[in-house]
């Protein structure tokens, strides 16, 4: 069995999801990519990951209704950080208010998501 | 055989109108056979495309990223960037492939900023695709000029400045907004500079993009307003207008109190506007005196600048306009009345016949 810290990462951008992803296993995660939020649930479901990363605009399902379902309904309680666009002021407080922990906003640093996500995961 | 020559009898003994609309079903049967076939084609053509074009996604993606994290320490650019460098330039010179690889690179830079932002730059340079996007000025079509522009804005070619500035008075609306973002984008408040001989109307949505962009950057220092709002092109004096608002230029106050006797209506009511954001008391009597001959919507703004300013001084104008036949000024005068002296407010709620005072009255006590 892997003992590396799993992390899914909810993201509609197959560019940034696949960067990300070098990034984070060279860091010595495993990384389960969902390119919408229905995947997201479904692999957070079947994988229960120690971290989630999510876009909080997605189709089908937003990342709004990704951290409700992991808060309200899978009642898990893993550090998650949300991405959001300029202008997407208001969903990051609704983001909050649904049990996010953190933030980026686009454009953002990789480095400095992989300090942010060791922040998280060193608790 | 029979049957045939049956059919072929019956068909010419037909009226000729019935033989008509026979006729014309039979093409229609033939036409819609045709266009099922051409459509199948087209799916499975498009299709085909698609799978094609998801391909080279899948292969730029993976060689995009491999570019980013192939660098060293040592040199500006590996030797492994180097190959890959050298293997995209091959397929940039396809138009499809380089189309492809225009939307990969175009989805990661929107979203990551800096060192891979800056690797994925020079790649742009590397692989020569630069040079397609300035080949895209010289087109003769306006939408390829306008997404050359928009090409070398997002990717931060600061370089061709000088070609773009030239189109920032092209004859199409679209040509000129690229080229004005692009400027605002990659020179901040300098790029403003095209507003100094600006003729063309600045549109709305054009203030809004440049006033975003402008606020995205650290750098708040931003240069002489005056000569904008002394501009004789009046969407660059509303522009500047919301300059002055958004970075609080009060020190052109005496230009602002110039422009409350400007040709133009939206302009002095959006200087009232600004006016009334600094709270400026000094323009009132002005503002007064040239009440009765100022439109319906600069009387409104004057009043709301006087919500905020009025005092004792100013009782007099405001009892003047208490029976307004405008609503909005008769419930501003109201308000103010009774915020400088209850007194007065509370004669007038008695001595008043106008029942839409009596109401208004009964309203602001209220709340």
């Amino acid at each position: 069995m892997s003992s590396k810290k799993k992390i899914v990462l909810a993201e509609d951008n197959s560019t940034l999801s696949l960067l990300l992803k070098f990034r984070l296993e060279k860091e010595g995660y495993e990384i389960l990519i969902a390119e919408d939020g229905k995947k997201a649930i479904e692999l957070i479901e079947a994988h229960s990951p120690h971290l989630i990363l999510s876009d909080i605009m997605m189709p089908y399902i937003s990342g709004l209704e990704v951290i409700s379902h992991v808060r309200n309904k899978l009642k898990m309680q893993i550090p998650i950080i949300v991405f959001s666009a300029a202008g997407q002021e208001e969903m990051v407080l609704k983001a909050f208010n649904l049990g996010a922990n953190d933030f980026m906003g686009k454009p953002f640093s990789p480095n400095e998501l992989v300090i942010r996500v060791k922040r998280l995961l060193s608790f | 055989m029979i049957d045939l020559q049956y059919y072929t009898e019956y068909f010419w003994e037909l009226p000729i109108l019935i033989k008509v609309v026979w006729l014309i079903s039979g093409v229609l049967f033939v036409v819609i056979l045709a266009l099922i076939a051409y459509l199948k084609f087209l799916r499975s053509h498009l299709r085909e495309n698609e799978k094609t074009l998801k391909k080279y996604q899948k292969e730029y993606e993976e060689n995009l990223i491999n570019y980013l994290y192939a660098g060293d320490n040592e040199n500006e650019i590996s030797e492994a960037q180097r190959v890959l460098i050298n293997k995209m330039k091959i397929c940039v010179a396809d138009k499809f492939k380089r189309k492809i690889l225009i939307s990969v690179m175009s989805k990661l830079i929107n979203d990551i900023s800096g060192e891979m932002a800056h690797s994925i730059q020079k790649f742009y340079f590397e692989t020569g695709l630069v040079n397609y996007a300035l080949y895209k000025l010289k087109g003769r079509k306006w939408d390829v000029i306008a997404s050359g522009i928009k090409e070398l804005t997002q990717f931060e070619v600061k370089e061709a400045h000088n070609e773009i500035i030239k189109y920032v008075k092209h004859p199409n609306l679209e040509v000129r907004n690229e080229a004005q973002l692009y400027l605002v984008s990659l020179f901040q408040f300098k790029g403003l500079v095209f507003l100094d001989k600006l003729k063309t109307s600045l549109s709305e949505w054009a203030q809004i993009q440049l006033l975003e962009i402008l606020q995205k950057f650290d750098n708040q220092e931003i240069p002489n307003i005056r000569p904008w709002l002394q501009s004789k092109n009046n969407s660059v004096v509303q522009f500047s207008l919301k300059l002055v608002k958004i970075y609080n230029q009060f020190d052109v106050r005496d230009i602002l109190l110039e422009l409350l006797s400007h040709e133009n209506k939206e302009i002095r009511v959006d200087t009232i506007q600004v006016l009334n954001y600094f709270q400026d008391t000094e323009c009132k009597h002005f503002l007064k005196t040239k009440f009765n001959t100022s439109s319906e919507e600069e009387q409104i703004e004057f009043f709301r600048l006087l919500e905020i300013t009025a005092d004792t001084d100013d009782e007099v104008f405001i009892l003047e306009n208490v029976a307004h036949t405008n609503f909005k000024i008769k419930l501003a005068a109201l308000k103010i009345l009774k915020a400088i002296n209850l007194e007065i407010f509370n004669e007038v709620k008695l001595e008043t016949t106008d029942l839409q005072v009596v109401e208004i009255v009964k309203f602001i006590e209220a709340n």
